[in-house]
């Protein structure tokens, strides 16, 4: 059946910018200890298109994308560069048939700088000694040809996250690649950061380069790809030309059911403040204010989200919440009591639960079982606290199967431990947990990052329902769409304050982007 | 004081110095190349028999020196196969060739000289100048050399992109493992040249005394930078010169003269390096993706 897409595809398209054939992968399978994660997968890729790989984590598109990049090796099937049956043992000789990637967690240098990190592998040298005269030029060029701007001088430890990505895409450019793999590449950019990125992917496909471009936002596949190959569980399920694809039959293909991708978020008549900030201001540790006067309320049974590109206070708010911070003016308080010098334990007795940015870091102990983490934070009350653990084994054990079946976890088992879990099913254990305690505020720091759709759309039900029961949600993501669609009111951070918020009913895409920037604020 | 005497003070530090200096850049290549090797202390020790044992063997005093830079290639190259190639925690491998070191030395030495704790006199010696022995004058060259290598030419650049980060290194078609390598054999060789400044005259066990990590606390005090390695061991072989010089005329107990260095050295590292920053990737195994 791949077969028949990949064959069906040429003919049905009738698409002006589509080339030659770059690129084709024939029955490609590749097995892990207990999964196939390739199971024949046959792709075809054009100069001058962008395919869209799209299916849910866990899928295979990167084991697939890591195969033709040389970091992994198939157990069967073929690669043809330019109908060439070629063989790539490594990211070098992925390099030198023109393959590049731009990963997902970005392969940079961060002390280096860019043009350090442009060069790195590829270098102009005379008897070993770094000559950088022709590689500043060809770099200028590219930056010029691709919509991209960089200071070649600056070190990319302290550029912005968009910009350290167009580093990648330089990297790759200057190898003169022709196929260019793109895993994920907005997760981590604002809408007009995004919008960037596929000014530059329309030029790169003008200039009859083939680009692979991977995502879960599947508005973004419709604005950009010319083509869509949906993958489940292996395999390729269908490859459809843009003219086709719809929203709905992508999500229904990738997930193998229909998924409803609208959230049913009714406006409720809002009750008494939960969280109260007022004022709130913070220095972190290199002196800088990371958080200025910031001041706002979320009352119960709604929903208020912090819209606002990555780094500008958001992660700080979490934490002056969260957790016991040295404050530098203001207060935060919840249901009335102020929390200033309480710690994690006082304030989850208040009711704040917590779902984190960093799951791995903050939310999972990953050497742990399921059973465990599912008890993290009530560790130390009835009926899980006791002197020795064969006691309560049980009653853990309960706590979790009951857990895993009401928040639909895909495990084992709950003797399962953490790290062998998708990052869809992570996050449900850290949202079933979260949940479990009945929270009267729950923060929601990016809690859909690197999630597939069918999990995202189970975790939106939950904080829905959390409002519908009463509590007061503060939701962080640096996805708008997210925002947009949850929210009943939404807060636009800027630079460590809040510079505008909205109702729901009045915002527009447009204009809270626009506040992200800043640009209205100056 | 007398200008003489502040001419020898000069001179002599500059004795005390050299040896922590080459170890010291040797650290700094290794670490750079994402690899902690606290067996500088080990491979300082093993290269200053070695030096007295080639030298003896080879009737030169230079082919002992060479023979004591291979030799510290070779011990070296234990730490290389068994951290980068097996990824065995560094400290352990570490702490096990220290010990191994002092143990192999008295072997040989009870073996070769007849005595365990010391060696036979070394009939070949550097010219000295006022105490010092001339060839701590070679740490400028060198050092000089070590910058220009990291910082401007291709070995260098792949070398410290490996210590930041192995993974994407890995990506650009970069041989993680080779340069790793390269990192720790380098730092074996900077033992080698150190022993050459340390005592060739005799081996003495336990000789080295912790300037191998009196040269780790100096490349960390350096900031991991050549230069900046070379000049933090003058500060501590200065130190030591003072101690040496001076002991005698100041009505202090000399066990708390002799703590000096090694107190500045914990003084240094507790507050002035508070915001030097390692290398990213540095005393981390790398794991290739797939497994």
């Amino acid at each position: 059946m791949p077969m028949n897409a990949a064959a069906a595809a040429p003919s049905s398209g009738g698409d002006p910018a589509a080339g030659s054939v770059l690129l084709r992968m024939e029955g490609i399978t590749k097995a892990f200890p207990g999964v196939v994660a390739n199971d024949k997968i046959s792709l075809e890729l054009r100069a001058g298109e962008v395919l869209a790989l799209v299916g849910e984590n866990g899928a295979g598109k990167s084991t697939l994308m890591k195969i033709l990049y040389g970091l992994y090796r198939p157990d069967s099937g073929e690669i043809l560069v330019r109908d060439r049956t070629t063989r790539i043992a490594g990211p070098r000789d992925a390099i030198s048939q023109g393959i590049g990637m731009v990963h997902q967690h970005f392969m940079l240098i961060p002390p280096f700088t860019v043009l350090e990190n442009i060069v790195l592998g590829s270098e102009t040298s005379r008897l070993g000694v770094l000559s950088y005269a022709k590689p500043r030029a060809a770099a200028a060029k590219l930056i010029e040809l691709n919509n991209l701007h960089i200071d070649l001088g600056a070190s990319v430890e302290h550029l912005p996250v968009g910009l350290q990505q167009q580093v990648e895409i330089l990297k790759i450019l200057y190898r003169g690649a022709e196929i260019l793999i793109f895993d994920e590449p907005t997760a981590v950019l604002t809408p007009q950061e995004s919008d960037e990125l596929f000014k530059t992917f329309r030029q790169m496909r003008a200039q009859g380069k083939g680009i692979i471009f991977i995502s879960h936002k599947l508005d973004e596949v419709l604005d950009i790809a010319d083509r869509i190959t949906v993958i489940r569980r292996g395999k390729v399920i269908r490859t459809l030309d843009r003219a086709e694809a719809t929203k709905p039959l992508i999500a229904e293909l990738m997930v193998g059911k229909p998924v409803i991708l609208n959230v049913d978020n009714p406006r409720l008549p809002p009750g008494p403040a939960v969280l109260e900030v007022d004022k709130l201001g913070f220095v972190n540790a290199e002196g800088v204010a990371a958080l200025r006067d910031v001041s706002f309320r979320v009352r119960s049974g709604e929903i208020y989200g912090i819209a606002g590109v990555e780094g500008n206070g958001q992660s700080e708010l979490i934490r002056a919440i969260a957790y016991r911070t040295r404050i530098s003016g203001g207060s935060v308080r919840l249901l009335g009591a102020d929390l200033s010098g309480l710690d994690v334990r006082s304030r989850r007795e208040l009711g704040l639960a917590h779902i984190p940015e960093d799951r791995h870091k903050f939310g999972l102990l990953l050497s742990f079982s399921l059973a465990d983490n599912f008890i993290l934070g009530s560790h130390y009350k009835k009926p899980f606290v006791s002197v020795l653990r064969t006691q309560v084994r049980r009653q853990i054990a309960e706590n979790a199967r009951r857990l895993i079946a009401q928040f639909d976890v895909r495990a084992p088992s709950e003797q399962t431990p953490a790290h062998a879990l998708s990052g869809g099913n992570q996050q449900k254990v850290i949202i079933a947990r979260e949940m479990s305690a009945k929270p009267r505020l729950l923060l929601a720091n990016q809690p859909t990052r690197g999630v597939d759709v069918g999990a995202t759309e189970f975790i939106y039900k939950q904080l829905v329902e959390a409002k519908k029961n009463g509590a007061a949600v503060l939701l962080v993501s640096a996805d708008l769409d997210e925002v947009m669609s949850l929210s009943d009111r939404i807060g636009v951070m800027f630079k460590g304050s809040i510079i505008k918020e909205f109702e729901r009913e009045s915002a527009t895409k447009e204009e809270v982007g626009f506040y992200m920037m800043g640009e209205k604020a100056r | 004081m007398h200008w003489g005497t502040l001419f020898d003070y000069i001179c002599k530090g500059l004795d005390t110095s050299a040896p922590l200096a080459f170890a010291a850049l040797g650290g700094v290549f290794s670490e750079k190349s994402g690899v902690v090797n606290i067996a500088l202390e080990g491979g300082m020790l093993f290269s200053a028999f070695s030096i007295v044992w080639g030298s003896i063997i080879f009737h030169s005093l230079w082919l002992g020196l060479l023979f004591a830079v291979v030799i510290g290639m070779a011990f070296a190259a234990i730490h290389a196969v068994v951290t980068i190639t097996y990824k065995v925690n560094q400290i352990i491998s570490g702490v096990a060739l220290n010990i191994l070191a002092e143990g192999i030395a008295r072997f040989l030495s009870q073996n070769i000289f007849g005595q365990e704790t010391q060696s036979a006199m070394n009939p070949y010696s550097f010219p000295s100048y006022r105490g010092m022995n001339v060839f701590s004058l070679v740490v400028i060259p060198v050092a000089i050399l070590s910058w220009f290598v990291l910082n401007k030419t291709v070995f260098g650049l792949r070398l410290r992109s490996v210590g930041e980060n192995p993974e994407a290194a890995d990506t650009l078609g970069i041989n993680v493992t080779l340069m790793r390598y390269s990192g720790v054999l380098i730092s074996g060789a900077m033992c080698g040249l150190s022993a050459a400044v340390l005592y060739p005259s005799r081996w003495v066990s336990g000789m080295t005394g912790g300037r191998g990590f009196i040269a780790l606390a100096a490349m960390i005090f350096g900031r991991w930078s050549p230069i900046g390695a070379v000049l933090a061991s003058l500060l501590f072989g200065y130190a030591d010169a003072a101690r040496i010089s001076f002991a005698s005329s100041i009505q202090i107990p000399s066990q708390f003269v002799q703590m000096f260095p090694y107190v500045l050295a914990v003084v240094v590292l507790a507050g002035v390096v508070g915001r030097s920053r390692a290398p990213a990737a540095d005393g981390v195994p790398y794991e290739k993706g797939e497994d």
